[in-house]
């Protein structure tokens, strides 16, 4: 019976997958340098101040080591955009849904709630990603790449304090069948 | 100006297989957290190895360009909590935000708006929090090759630690996939 339902899976298997990224990933050091995408919102945040503040953005230490819209930062995060919209209409199987059944389960189906919590948890790892100076991309999979302590110690902390919030606001949930 | 292509390519390709091995889908990503499904964290680990060799290959033949972040005990770890408290929370993270909010996800959206105004207030806040959170524990731009002293040691070390993490991942993470989940 598991094997029929394995057949049922739409995404990739992870190893394959895991080939592929790492592919894209020496292409990225080989031909730019580390990838990174929080700084691609840092980059998004400066075109916009250089256009409505640009004494502000020319003050501020933060703006002055990261690259306006005009730069691969940006257009790697263009891309990626871009890379999941032809993803998302390439695949008939893989479900496009913003209000995850186990969310629905432990919050409800009411869409502002489920809006105004990823708001909040997108300024939390923006936030953190800008003080540690990078993301799971920026810091933990290319600083690890690197052999840098910092991206083996963001990624040993984010994977544990991920999977210890999860639990705390979804294990409950879970724990009903049929999201198992 | 070719910068421009090689960044929107790159996003283009890595985009893709984000979504194809389902990164960019909170729901299966809080299944993750709740090691209910370990395709995505072996993924990742076993991708950060096969870099790490690759990487060390491009490098022998002096090709590419490195950059290792600092590591700041106080700072790198703070952020790490603030930023699992808000990855497990929502299932996204800077990069997959852009992806599902391109595959057409809105929830992805509010993510990305909220990511825009974190990054804003931390910019406007760096001055103010460098010197107090990260300046006083900055260990510098350390790597494993400090560690162990020889890069192609450090390498094979960090290879064979992440290979074992994919494994042990698969070995811990419960393996109830079935259509009904996805």
């Amino acid at each position: 019976m598991e094997y029929r339902n394995k057949q049922r899976i739409p995404y990739w298997n992870w190893v394959p997958a895991a080939f592929a990224l790492s592919g894209i990933i020496l292409f990225i050091f080989a031909t730019y340098g580390p990838p990174a995408s929080s700084s691609g919102f840092v980059s998004l945040l400066k075109g916009f101040f250089e256009w409505a503040a640009p004494d502000y953005v020319a003050a501020k230490a933060h703006y002055r080591f990261i690259p306006g819209p005009g730069s691969w930062i940006f257009a790697f995060v263009l891309g990626m955009a871009m890379g999941g919209f032809i993803a998302g209409r390439t695949s008939r199987d893989i479900p496009v849904r913003d209000m995850p059944p186990i969310w629905v389960k432990r919050f409800g189906a009411g869409r502002a709630k489920r809006y105004a919590a990823t708001f909040l948890g997108g300024f939390l790892i923006l936030f953190g990603s800008r003080l540690a100076g990078g993301c799971t991309l920026g810091l933990f999979i290319s600083g690890s790449t690197q052999l840098a302590i910092s991206g083996i110690y963001f990624g040993v902390v984010i994977f544990a304090v991920a999977m210890l919030t999860a639990r705390l606001i979804f294990g409950k949930a879970a724990e009903k069948e049929d999201i198992q | 100006m070719t910068n421009i292509w090689l960044g929107l390519f790159s996003g283009i390709a890595f985009g893709f297989v984000i979504q194809r091995i389902g990164a960019t889908d909170a729901h299966r990503m809080a299944r993750s957290h709740l090691m209910l499904d370990a395709d995505i964290p072996r993924f990742m680990v076993l991708a950060v190895a096969l870099s790490a060799v690759g990487l060390f290959g491009l490098q022998s033949v002096g090709v590419g360009r490195i950059l290792p972040l600092p590591t700041s005990i106080v700072a790198t770890g703070l952020a790490a909590v603030i930023f699992g408290i808000g990855w497990g929370l929502t299932g996204y993270c800077p990069g997959t935000t852009w992806a599902a909010a391109g595959e057409g996800r809105l929830d992805a959206v509010f993510a990305l708006l909220g990511g825009l105004a974190g990054a804003a207030l931390f910019a406007y806040l760096h001055e103010t929090l460098i010197p107090i959170l990260y300046d006083p524990t900055n260990a510098g731009r350390i790597t494993l090759t400090d560690l162990f002293g020889n890069q192609a040691v450090a390498v094979a070390v960090l290879a064979a630690g992440f290979s074992l993490c994919a494994w042990g991942i698969g070995k811990l993470w419960r393996h109830d996939n079935n259509e009904k989940n996805i």
